[in-house]
């Protein structure tokens, strides 16, 4: 109010100031000492009421038992209608200067509102093994970073409506890549994802396009700081890559109208994934498509099932098909905060084609001969893991891996109990303890010592989030 | 594999035929988040609506898993009621699963209750060192009956618009409802007249709304810090403040950590009390009225 009054005034004074080059001098004088004594009686009594209702608040604030007054009967009809909202002001040079809080940024009301939402997560990860040396370096959870404690992923989300027919997110990270030869770590800073979803669509469609996490199987779309255990299963490692199926292109989804939950996903991407497919390009594009369904049964839990498939073409022109199945189920007891079990697992199965290079010599001339000839494998992978939380801060687990390679031979299979606790919604500390067995030929083709191997390690990990309470999915 | 596609696709359409040819009941299809909005929907919407809740009465709405169950409810309504101010936050991934594009902000069949209500708002710096405190201001205004008028209002401001052809029946329930609710103030008013002043321990701060309209006042809470659980520290603070002040009385709200309730209420000499924290959170508050009616039984009869 008082600022108002000052603009008032200063304006009143700069508007007057042009006429007033015409005007006996003496005149203007007396008007504007007029003019300050109506404003500093006015400001006078402004500051008394002020201090008058800070009393009062004071009083109220402090003797709160003693407020109880005799109640005046109020009526619905007669409680006040809510304050207009305040007219924007602008904010001083001062209120700019001020560093913000993230969480500042967050949510509804006040200066310094945005028209999204922000959010901030840090990921650190620890990885001690008991074989340390040199060859068992590629057979660690995170090759190359065993021994080491780093930041694996520290991600800025930026999320909220585009405008009334689409809504958007944009996830910025950053993460350690260690160089083992020079003992030198860097951190890159890449566009994890950027999608735009219409939401405006007609008869429960959706569409969504952009750089994302393809919408397959039950973990692919997670974050690493959002996965249930601290490493990513190796079935998923195995056929998509540490980073996951995450590829640029168009999702539809369709959730008909019927009884019970049914979503219906089909997407077409570039097929940037390397390891699975690599055509990286629309002219041979990948085909992804996944269906799930929901079944709640009441105080006995609820179930989700679902199916996946990735069709594509690999960086040699030949096709590959992964299909996955997975299922999860939870229960939470009526009236608690967390789910007391969990119970969830995936499958993947593929189809792939490689192109194999034969030589042999030719038994009369003794010329090498080269022949190229299509093979087929259909590698196979799963895991599965259970966990009870029957404390809101804790919780412990365990998951079973077992899993061939796409493109190699060997198999590996882990068991992985870990317990997690949990201050508070944003902060969260897992411990997990893990053994690793490497069969056939897999050691020696992930450039570890040759034959049967194992590998035992401890993971750490340590999560925490800055901005909005996160929701809690299914 | 394009033969699988199409077998799928075909699939699709056959099942998006099923789904058409489910008729469309005249009732309007609203899904409120929290029960006490369905109940207040009801109340006004009286035999034109058909109202659901996401939330469960005993739940804690702060923490509703984002279940494809629910999202089956958003699917098929017409109108959306949600808490706001960030009780209600799970609303959004549901809305994404649910692909109905008639719910999202800013369409006809999107309401935020919460537009217009006076918030109890947050006093100093708002950071997370506070615990999951709410920026908006306290999200659980539902619980002082006053704030009925304008809840109702924007309930009916959402119906009006997908069923405009009952304005005057939607109007014309309100006020019949508003005027229930005014007999039942002034008995609950005089009810609660005796322990005016009291003071109460909550275990989170649910009730601060329904204190204030009864001039009731809050003297602490039995978690450390909004969404943080009881700490021993804190517990020893808490029972030694209420034994100085002698306060006769810990509410707490079904889905609370009990035992943490109990500890407090036997060392401090002070009676645990479970209050409704919403509709259905307790037995016999089926409705708005009984749930507001019942809280102030139980902290009429526990502060005398």
């Amino acid at each position: 109010m008082r600022k108002w009054m000052t603009g008032v005034f200063l304006l009143g004074a700069v508007l007057a100031a042009g006429p007033a080059q015409a005007q006996d001098a003496e005149t203007l004088r007396k008007e504007l000492d007029q003019m300050k004594k109506q404003f500093d009686d006015m400001k006078r009594e402004y500051q008394k009421a002020i201090d008058q209702m800070s009393e009062r608040l004071d009083r109220v604030e402090s003797k709160p038992q003693q407020a109880a007054t005799p109640p005046v009967p109020v009526t619905i009809a007669q409680v006040p209608p809510a304050p207009a909202p305040a007219a924007p002001s602008m904010p001083s040079a001062a209120d700019l200067l001020r560093p913000r809080e993230p969480y500042a940024l967050y949510g509804a009301g006040g200066r310094g509102q945005l028209l999204f939402d922000v959010g901030v997560f840090g990921d650190f990860i620890g990885d001690f093994s008991d074989k340390s040396s040199t060859p068992f370096q590629p057979l660690a959870t995170f090759p190359g970073q065993a021994q080491r404690f780093f930041p694996r992923e520290v991600e800025v989300a930026i999320y909220g409506a585009v405008d009334p027919y689409a809504r958007a997110y944009v996830i910025i990270e950053a993460g350690e890549e260690f160089d083992t030869t020079n003992r030198t770590s860097t951190f890159n800073v890449e566009l994890a994802e950027a999608a735009v979803t219409l939401t405006a669509l007609p008869w429960g469609f959706q569409d969504k396009l952009g750089l994302m996490r393809v919408r397959y199987g039950l973990l692919n779309e997670y974050h690493d700081h959002d996965l249930p255990q601290p490493d990513r299963p190796a079935v998923l490692v195995n056929f998509f890559g540490q980073e996951g199926l995450r590829e640029s292109g168009n999702e539809l989804s369709w959730v008909p109208d019927l009884p019970f939950y049914l979503q219906g996903i089909f997407g077409i991407f570039n097929g940037d994934n390397d390891l699975a497919f690599g055509s990286a390009s629309f002219r041979n594009p990948l085909f992804t498509g996944r269906f799930r369904t929901f079944f709640d049964f009441g105080n006995f839990g609820a179930l989700q099932i679902g199916a996946s498939v990735a069709a594509g073409t690999t960086s040699q022109g030949l096709s590959d098909t992964i299909l996955g199945f997975d299922a999860k189920y939870k229960f939470t007891p009526e009236g608690w905060r967390h789910p007391l079990l969990t119970i969830a697992g995936e499958g993947l199965q593929a189809w792939r084609f490689n192109q194999v290079t034969n030589t042999s010599f030719d038994p009369e001339t003794g010329e090498e001969l080269t022949t190229t000839t299509k093979q087929k494998t259909t590698p196979f992978g799963f895991y599965v893991y259970a966990e009870v939380q029957p404390f809101q801060r804790w919780l412990a687990g365990v998951r079973y891996d077992n899993s061939e390679y796409l493109q190699l031979s060997g198999r590996q299979w882990a068991v992985e109990p870990y317990i997690a606790f949990q201050p508070s919604d944003f902060l969260r500390f897992r411990l997990a303890y893990k053994h690793t067995q490497f069969l056939g030929a897999a050691s020696a083709n992930l450039g570890g010592p040759p034959g049967s191997q194992n590998i035992n390690e401890i993971l750490f990990q340590a999560t925490f989030l800055l901005g909005a309470h996160p929701s809690h999915p299914f | 594999m394009r033969r699988v596609m199409s077998v799928a696709l075909v699939g699709l359409l056959a099942v998006g035929f099923l789904a058409g040819g489910t008729a469309a009941a005249s009732k309007v299809k609203v899904v409120a988040s929290l029960p006490d909005l369905k109940s207040l929907t009801e109340a006004v919407g009286g035999d034109l609506v058909d109202v659901d809740s996401l939330a469960r009465g005993p739940q804690n709405a702060h923490d509703v898993e984002v279940r494809p169950s629910l999202m089956v409810k958003l699917r098929r309504a017409d109108l959306l009621v949600r808490n706001g101010l960030g009780l209600d936050p799970w609303v959004g991934p549901l809305l994404l699963g649910a692909q109905n594009s008639h719910l999202f902000p800013g369409s006809p069949g999107y309401v935020d209750a919460s537009v217009g209500v006076r918030v109890i708002a947050p006093t100093g710096p708002v950071d997370r060192s506070r615990g999951d405190v709410h920026p908006e201001g306290n999200p659980h205004y539902t619980l002082d009956p006053a704030n009925a008028a304008q809840v109702t209002q924007n309930i009916i401001d959402g119906l009006k618009r997908v069923s405009p052809e009952n304005a005057a029946r939607f109007e014309e329930q309100r006020r019949a409802f508003l005027a229930r609710l005014d007999e039942d103030m002034a008995r609950w008013q005089k009810a609660m007249e005796p322990v005016r002043g009291g003071r109460v321990v909550t275990y989170h701060q649910t009730f601060d709304y329904f204190l204030n309209r009864f001039g009731l006042v809050f003297a602490g809470s039995v978690e450390d810090k909004p969404g943080i659980p009881p700490s021993p520290g804190h517990l020893a603070t808490l029972i030694r403040l209420m034994k100085d002040e002698k306060i006769k009385v810990v509410a707490a709200e079904p889905w609370a950590d009990q035992k943490a309730v109990e500890l407090v209420a036997r060392d401090s000499g002070a009676r645990a009390l479970v209050l409704a924290s919403a509709v259905g959170a307790v037995k016999g508050t089926d409705t708005y009225a009984k749930m507001i009616d019942y809280n102030v039984n139980a902290l009429a009869g526990a502060l005398k």
